[in-house]
Protein backbone atom coordinates (compact mmCIF):
# COMPACT_ATOMS: atom_id res chain seq x y z
CA UNK A 1 0.00 0.00 0.00
CA UNK A 2 1.66 2.94 -1.35
CA UNK A 3 0.92 6.66 -0.67
CA UNK A 4 3.31 10.06 -0.42
CA UNK A 5 4.56 9.07 2.76
CA UNK A 6 5.50 5.90 2.50
CA UNK A 7 8.01 7.54 -0.44
CA UNK A 8 9.05 9.84 1.93
CA UNK A 9 9.64 7.35 4.50
CA UNK A 10 11.14 4.53 2.71
CA UNK A 11 8.38 2.35 4.03
CA UNK A 12 5.84 -0.45 2.72
CA UNK A 13 2.47 0.58 4.28
CA UNK A 14 1.57 3.87 5.73
CA UNK A 15 1.78 3.08 9.07
CA UNK A 16 3.78 5.01 11.78
CA UNK A 17 3.69 4.35 15.09
CA UNK A 18 4.10 7.40 17.77
CA UNK A 19 7.33 8.54 19.61
CA UNK A 20 5.58 7.80 22.65
CA UNK A 21 8.00 8.64 25.69
CA UNK A 22 9.14 5.73 27.61
CA UNK A 23 7.59 3.68 25.29
CA UNK A 24 8.92 4.19 21.71
CA UNK A 25 12.27 2.37 22.26
CA UNK A 26 14.58 0.55 19.83
CA UNK A 27 12.90 -3.24 20.47
CA UNK A 28 9.47 -1.41 19.18
CA UNK A 29 10.45 0.93 16.67
CA UNK A 30 12.67 -1.86 14.99
CA UNK A 31 9.76 -4.33 15.15
CA UNK A 32 7.47 -1.97 13.38
CA UNK A 33 10.12 -1.05 10.69
CA UNK A 34 10.83 -4.56 10.80
CA UNK A 35 6.90 -5.31 9.89
CA UNK A 36 6.31 -2.74 6.58
CA UNK A 37 5.48 0.39 8.81
CA UNK A 38 7.86 3.36 10.18
CA UNK A 39 8.84 2.34 13.98
CA UNK A 40 9.90 5.60 16.03
CA UNK A 41 12.78 6.07 18.83
CA UNK A 42 10.94 8.63 21.46
CA UNK A 43 13.35 10.36 22.55
CA UNK A 44 11.78 12.33 25.43
CA UNK A 45 13.62 14.09 27.80
CA UNK A 46 16.46 10.91 27.54
CA UNK A 47 19.96 11.78 27.38
CA UNK A 48 21.56 12.91 24.57
CA UNK A 49 23.81 10.14 24.74
CA UNK A 50 20.91 7.45 25.66
CA UNK A 51 19.08 8.56 22.43
CA UNK A 52 22.28 8.05 20.38
CA UNK A 53 22.65 4.13 21.67
CA UNK A 54 18.98 3.61 21.35
CA UNK A 55 19.14 4.53 17.75
CA UNK A 56 22.08 2.28 17.18
CA UNK A 57 20.81 -0.60 18.55
CA UNK A 58 17.56 0.05 16.43
CA UNK A 59 20.43 -0.03 13.72
CA UNK A 60 21.52 -3.71 14.58
CA UNK A 61 17.67 -4.80 14.92
CA UNK A 62 16.52 -3.60 11.25
CA UNK A 63 18.23 -2.21 8.10
CA UNK A 64 14.74 -0.52 7.59
CA UNK A 65 14.07 3.21 7.61
CA UNK A 66 13.01 4.36 11.23
CA UNK A 67 12.68 7.73 12.62
CA UNK A 68 13.14 10.09 16.03
CA UNK A 69 10.59 11.72 17.96
CA UNK A 70 12.44 15.08 19.34
CA UNK A 71 10.89 16.53 22.49
CA UNK A 72 11.61 20.34 21.55
CA UNK A 73 10.70 21.25 25.39
CA UNK A 74 13.69 19.09 26.38
CA UNK A 75 17.06 20.83 27.09
CA UNK A 76 19.13 18.43 25.31
CA UNK A 77 16.85 18.86 22.40
CA UNK A 78 20.06 20.69 20.63
CA UNK A 79 22.21 17.87 21.15
CA UNK A 80 19.24 15.25 20.09
CA UNK A 81 18.68 17.60 16.80
CA UNK A 82 22.98 16.84 15.93
CA UNK A 83 22.56 13.15 16.90
CA UNK A 84 19.87 12.64 14.26
CA UNK A 85 22.13 13.67 11.94
CA UNK A 86 24.96 12.12 12.62
CA UNK A 87 23.49 8.78 12.98
CA UNK A 88 21.83 9.50 9.45
CA UNK A 89 18.49 8.58 10.79
CA UNK A 90 15.64 9.12 7.94
CA UNK A 91 13.02 11.07 9.14
CA UNK A 92 12.04 13.09 12.57
CA UNK A 93 9.14 13.86 14.18
CA UNK A 94 8.81 16.82 16.79
CA UNK A 95 6.68 17.72 19.32
CA UNK A 96 5.97 20.09 22.23
CA UNK A 97 6.92 23.15 19.97
CA UNK A 98 8.39 24.86 16.61
CA UNK A 99 11.43 22.89 15.73
CA UNK A 100 11.85 25.80 13.02
CA UNK A 101 15.24 26.44 14.51
CA UNK A 102 16.62 23.03 13.20
CA UNK A 103 14.90 22.74 9.64
CA UNK A 104 17.49 23.90 8.13
CA UNK A 105 20.42 21.69 9.56
CA UNK A 106 18.03 18.60 9.04
CA UNK A 107 17.15 19.40 5.27
CA UNK A 108 20.61 19.92 4.69
CA UNK A 109 21.48 16.30 5.81
CA UNK A 110 18.58 15.12 4.24
CA UNK A 111 16.41 14.51 6.90
CA UNK A 112 13.08 14.48 6.57
CA UNK A 113 11.13 16.37 9.06
CA UNK A 114 7.22 15.99 10.04
CA UNK A 115 6.55 18.29 12.82
CA UNK A 116 3.26 17.02 14.92
CA UNK A 117 0.61 20.29 14.73
CA UNK A 118 -2.75 20.71 16.51
CA UNK A 119 -3.63 23.69 14.31
CA UNK A 120 -4.01 24.72 10.77
CA UNK A 121 -2.01 27.67 11.43
CA UNK A 122 0.90 25.36 12.57
CA UNK A 123 0.41 23.59 10.20
CA UNK A 124 0.81 26.41 7.53
CA UNK A 125 4.04 27.66 9.38
CA UNK A 126 5.70 24.72 9.13
CA UNK A 127 5.43 23.93 5.69
CA UNK A 128 6.49 27.12 4.72
CA UNK A 129 9.33 26.45 7.06
CA UNK A 130 9.84 23.32 4.90
CA UNK A 131 8.34 20.84 6.73
CA UNK A 132 8.41 17.30 4.76
CA UNK A 133 4.67 16.32 6.08
CA UNK A 134 2.74 17.30 9.17
CA UNK A 135 0.81 14.81 11.72
CA UNK A 136 -2.58 16.02 11.96
CA UNK A 137 -2.84 14.96 16.12
CA UNK A 138 -6.33 15.45 17.61
CA UNK A 139 -7.06 15.02 21.00
CA UNK A 140 -8.20 11.68 21.22
CA UNK A 141 -4.55 10.87 21.20
CA UNK A 142 -3.08 9.52 24.90
CA UNK A 143 -0.04 11.65 26.75
CA UNK A 144 -0.17 15.46 25.60
CA UNK A 145 -3.27 16.62 23.74
CA UNK A 146 -4.40 19.94 21.64
CA UNK A 147 -8.23 20.64 22.16
CA UNK A 148 -9.63 19.87 18.63
CA UNK A 149 -10.53 16.25 17.36
CA UNK A 150 -9.02 13.89 14.82
CA UNK A 151 -12.20 14.43 12.80
CA UNK A 152 -12.62 18.54 12.86
CA UNK A 153 -9.07 18.90 12.66
CA UNK A 154 -7.45 16.83 10.01
CA UNK A 155 -9.84 17.74 6.89
CA UNK A 156 -9.04 21.82 7.46
CA UNK A 157 -5.42 20.84 8.26
CA UNK A 158 -5.18 18.77 5.06
CA UNK A 159 -7.23 21.91 2.99
CA UNK A 160 -4.59 23.96 4.33
CA UNK A 161 -1.47 22.92 3.27
CA UNK A 162 -0.13 21.07 0.20
CA UNK A 163 2.46 18.69 2.19
CA UNK A 164 1.28 15.02 2.88
CA UNK A 165 -1.06 14.67 6.01
CA UNK A 166 -0.10 12.25 8.45
CA UNK A 167 -3.41 11.50 10.90
CA UNK A 168 -3.34 10.42 14.10
CA UNK A 169 -5.42 10.37 17.75
CA UNK A 170 -7.99 7.38 17.82
CA UNK A 171 -6.71 5.25 15.36
CA UNK A 172 -6.63 1.81 16.02
CA UNK A 173 -7.94 -0.16 13.52
CA UNK A 174 -8.49 -0.68 9.55
CA UNK A 175 -11.86 1.40 9.78
CA UNK A 176 -10.09 4.03 11.81
CA UNK A 177 -7.31 3.83 9.23
CA UNK A 178 -9.74 4.31 6.07
CA UNK A 179 -11.52 7.52 7.82
CA UNK A 180 -8.72 8.52 7.87
CA UNK A 181 -7.64 8.29 3.70
CA UNK A 182 -11.30 9.81 3.24
CA UNK A 183 -10.42 12.90 4.89
CA UNK A 184 -7.46 12.91 3.27
CA UNK A 185 -4.65 11.61 5.47
CA UNK A 186 -1.53 9.72 3.38
CA UNK A 187 -1.15 7.57 6.65
CA UNK A 188 -1.61 6.90 10.34
CA UNK A 189 0.11 7.22 13.11
CA UNK A 190 -0.93 5.07 16.43
CA UNK A 191 0.13 4.98 19.64
CA UNK A 192 -2.17 3.22 21.87
CA UNK A 193 -2.18 0.05 20.01
CA UNK A 194 1.43 -0.19 19.78
CA UNK A 195 2.12 0.43 23.66
CA UNK A 196 0.16 -3.25 23.55
CA UNK A 197 2.07 -4.68 20.97
CA UNK A 198 4.10 -7.84 22.01
CA UNK A 199 7.43 -6.22 21.25
CA UNK A 200 6.52 -3.08 23.25
CA UNK A 201 8.62 -3.42 26.53
CA UNK A 202 5.77 -1.74 28.73
CA UNK A 203 4.91 -3.31 31.75
CA UNK A 204 2.24 -6.24 31.30
CA UNK A 205 -0.01 -4.96 34.05
CA UNK A 206 -0.41 -1.13 31.68
CA UNK A 207 -0.55 -3.71 28.83
CA UNK A 208 -3.35 -5.35 30.66
CA UNK A 209 -5.34 -1.98 31.59
CA UNK A 210 -5.23 -0.78 27.58
CA UNK A 211 -6.35 -4.29 26.71
CA UNK A 212 -9.64 -4.32 29.17
CA UNK A 213 -10.01 -0.38 28.55
CA UNK A 214 -13.54 0.16 27.45
CA UNK A 215 -14.86 3.16 25.50
CA UNK A 216 -14.83 6.05 28.48
CA UNK A 217 -11.66 4.80 30.67
CA UNK A 218 -9.47 7.90 29.57
CA UNK A 219 -9.54 11.06 31.25
CA UNK A 220 -7.61 14.33 30.99
CA UNK A 221 -5.53 15.60 33.83
CA UNK A 222 -3.66 19.20 33.50
CA UNK A 223 -6.83 21.06 31.99
CA UNK A 224 -6.35 23.90 33.90
CA UNK A 225 -2.37 24.59 33.41
CA UNK A 226 -2.20 24.37 29.82
CA UNK A 227 -0.73 20.94 30.07
CA UNK A 228 -3.20 18.74 29.66
CA UNK A 229 -2.33 14.90 29.08
CA UNK A 230 -4.81 11.80 28.48
CA UNK A 231 -4.27 8.79 30.01
CA UNK A 232 -6.49 5.93 31.59
CA UNK A 233 -8.42 6.67 35.60
CA UNK A 234 -6.61 5.43 38.15
CA UNK A 235 -6.06 6.66 41.91
CA UNK A 236 -3.63 9.31 40.75
CA UNK A 237 -5.77 10.77 37.74
CA UNK A 238 -8.78 10.24 40.51
CA UNK A 239 -6.55 12.70 43.00
CA UNK A 240 -5.18 15.07 40.92
CA UNK A 241 -8.49 16.22 39.27
CA UNK A 242 -9.87 16.53 42.76
CA UNK A 243 -6.92 18.69 43.62
CA UNK A 244 -6.94 20.68 40.25
CA UNK A 245 -10.90 20.77 41.08
CA UNK A 246 -9.35 22.69 44.87
CA UNK A 247 -7.40 25.22 42.74
CA UNK A 248 -4.25 23.46 44.43
CA UNK A 249 -1.14 24.90 43.39
CA UNK A 250 0.68 23.74 40.05
CA UNK A 251 3.88 22.07 42.16
CA UNK A 252 1.49 20.20 44.37
CA UNK A 253 0.41 18.59 41.17
CA UNK A 254 3.81 18.03 39.67
CA UNK A 255 4.18 16.23 42.31
CA UNK A 256 1.69 13.42 41.56
CA UNK A 257 3.15 13.40 38.52
CA UNK A 258 6.87 13.23 38.88
CA UNK A 259 8.18 10.15 37.49
CA UNK A 260 4.88 8.42 36.86
CA UNK A 261 4.90 7.72 33.43
CA UNK A 262 8.25 5.63 34.19
CA UNK A 263 6.37 4.31 37.06
CA UNK A 264 3.09 2.63 35.01
CA UNK A 265 5.85 1.57 31.66
CA UNK A 266 8.85 0.11 33.38
CA UNK A 267 7.55 -0.46 36.69
CA UNK A 268 3.74 -1.43 36.16
CA UNK A 269 2.76 0.84 38.44
CA UNK A 270 -1.09 1.13 37.87
CA UNK A 271 -2.32 2.90 40.62
CA UNK A 272 -0.37 5.59 40.79
CA UNK A 273 1.62 5.77 37.55
CA UNK A 274 0.19 7.81 34.53
CA UNK A 275 -1.00 5.49 32.17
CA UNK A 276 -1.27 7.28 29.20
CA UNK A 277 -4.10 5.81 26.37
CA UNK A 278 -6.08 7.52 24.06
CA UNK A 279 -10.09 7.27 23.74
CA UNK A 280 -9.39 3.99 21.08
CA UNK A 281 -7.91 1.73 23.87
CA UNK A 282 -11.13 0.20 24.87
CA UNK A 283 -11.03 -0.77 20.34
CA UNK A 284 -8.07 -2.70 21.86
CA UNK A 285 -8.66 -6.28 23.14
CA UNK A 286 -5.19 -8.30 22.89
CA UNK A 287 -1.63 -8.10 22.59
CA UNK A 288 -0.63 -8.55 19.34
CA UNK A 289 2.75 -8.43 17.33
CA UNK A 290 3.55 -5.45 15.43
CA UNK A 291 3.77 -7.40 12.11
CA UNK A 292 -0.43 -8.69 13.08
CA UNK A 293 -1.42 -5.21 13.88
CA UNK A 294 0.04 -3.18 10.69
CA UNK A 295 -0.70 -6.38 8.52
CA UNK A 296 -4.12 -6.37 10.18
CA UNK A 297 -4.96 -2.40 9.82
CA UNK A 298 -3.92 -2.12 6.35
CA UNK A 299 -5.67 -5.34 5.05
CA UNK A 300 -9.04 -3.86 7.10
CA UNK A 301 -8.65 -0.45 5.77
CA UNK A 302 -8.86 -2.23 2.34
CA UNK A 303 -11.53 -4.12 2.90
CA UNK A 304 -13.50 -1.36 4.00
CA UNK A 305 -12.73 0.77 1.28
CA UNK A 306 -13.29 -1.88 -1.20
CA UNK A 307 -16.65 -2.54 0.47
CA UNK A 308 -18.13 1.15 -0.01
CA UNK A 309 -16.70 1.65 -3.54
CA UNK B 1 -0.80 50.27 13.29
CA UNK B 2 -0.77 49.81 17.24
CA UNK B 3 -4.83 49.97 16.72
CA UNK B 4 -4.91 47.76 14.67
CA UNK B 5 -2.35 45.41 15.89
CA UNK B 6 -4.37 45.71 18.96
CA UNK B 7 -7.64 44.96 17.36
CA UNK B 8 -6.14 41.48 15.53
CA UNK B 9 -4.43 40.87 19.01
CA UNK B 10 -7.63 41.10 21.02
CA UNK B 11 -9.74 39.16 18.51
CA UNK B 12 -7.34 36.12 17.99
CA UNK B 13 -6.35 35.28 22.05
CA UNK B 14 -9.79 36.99 23.17
CA UNK B 15 -8.42 39.76 25.31
CA UNK B 16 -9.70 43.41 25.58
CA UNK B 17 -8.41 46.11 23.02
CA UNK B 18 -8.09 48.14 26.45
CA UNK B 19 -5.71 45.93 28.57
CA UNK B 20 -2.94 45.64 25.42
CA UNK B 21 -0.30 47.47 25.37
CA UNK B 22 3.18 47.34 23.93
CA UNK B 23 4.21 45.69 26.97
CA UNK B 24 1.70 43.19 26.92
CA UNK B 25 3.74 40.07 26.87
CA UNK B 26 1.63 37.49 24.55
CA UNK B 27 2.06 34.30 27.14
CA UNK B 28 2.32 36.20 30.56
CA UNK B 29 -0.02 39.07 30.28
CA UNK B 30 -2.30 37.80 27.62
CA UNK B 31 -2.38 34.60 28.29
CA UNK B 32 -1.31 33.04 24.79
CA UNK B 33 -0.15 29.62 24.14
CA UNK B 34 1.81 28.02 21.22
CA UNK B 35 -0.41 27.68 19.25
CA UNK B 36 -2.47 31.06 19.90
CA UNK B 37 0.95 32.72 18.74
CA UNK B 38 1.06 30.39 15.52
CA UNK B 39 -2.66 31.94 14.91
CA UNK B 40 -1.67 35.55 15.67
CA UNK B 41 1.15 35.62 12.99
CA UNK B 42 -0.65 34.39 10.33
CA UNK B 43 -3.17 36.77 10.96
CA UNK B 44 -0.26 39.53 11.31
CA UNK B 45 1.08 38.53 7.99
CA UNK B 46 -2.51 38.79 6.54
CA UNK B 47 -3.31 42.51 7.66
CA UNK B 48 -0.33 43.81 7.00
CA UNK B 49 1.59 41.91 4.38
CA UNK B 50 4.12 41.41 6.96
CA UNK B 51 7.03 38.19 6.84
CA UNK B 52 7.17 36.42 9.85
CA UNK B 53 9.42 32.95 9.82
CA UNK B 54 8.59 30.68 12.63
CA UNK B 55 12.12 30.75 13.35
CA UNK B 56 11.44 34.38 14.60
CA UNK B 57 8.14 33.38 16.85
CA UNK B 58 10.68 32.89 19.96
CA UNK B 59 12.22 36.71 19.71
CA UNK B 60 8.30 38.04 19.48
CA UNK B 61 7.80 37.87 23.44
CA UNK B 62 5.62 41.39 23.69
CA UNK B 63 3.35 43.52 21.01
CA UNK B 64 6.04 46.18 21.40
CA UNK B 65 8.62 43.18 19.56
CA UNK B 66 5.76 42.75 16.88
CA UNK B 67 5.89 46.33 15.85
CA UNK B 68 9.75 46.93 16.12
CA UNK B 69 9.73 43.98 13.93
CA UNK B 70 7.83 44.64 11.09
CA UNK B 71 9.46 48.19 11.09
CA UNK B 72 12.42 46.53 10.22
CA UNK B 73 10.70 45.10 7.13
CA UNK B 74 9.65 48.88 6.53
CA UNK B 75 6.10 48.34 7.51
CA UNK B 76 4.69 51.55 9.54
CA UNK B 77 1.02 50.74 9.02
Amino acid sequence: MKSSVTEILGCEYPVIQGGMAWVAEHNLAAAVSEAGGFGIIGAASAPADIVREEIRKCKALTDKPFGVNVMLLNPNADEVADIVIEEGVRAVTTGAGNPAKYMEKWKAAGVKVIPVVASCAMAVMMERAGADAVVAEGMESGGHIGSTTTFALLPQVVDAVKIPVIAAGGIADGRGMAAAFMLGAQAVQMGTRFVAAKESIVHANYKEKIVKAKDIDSTVTGMSTGHPVRCLRNKMTREYLKMEKEGVELMELEKLTLGSLKRAVIDGDVVTGTLMAGQIAGLIKSEESCSDIIKGIVSGCEKVIGEYK
Amino acid sequence: MFDKLKEIIAEKLGAEVDEITEESRFKEDLEADSLDLFELVMAIEEEFGASIPSEDLEKLATVGDVIEYMKKQGIEG
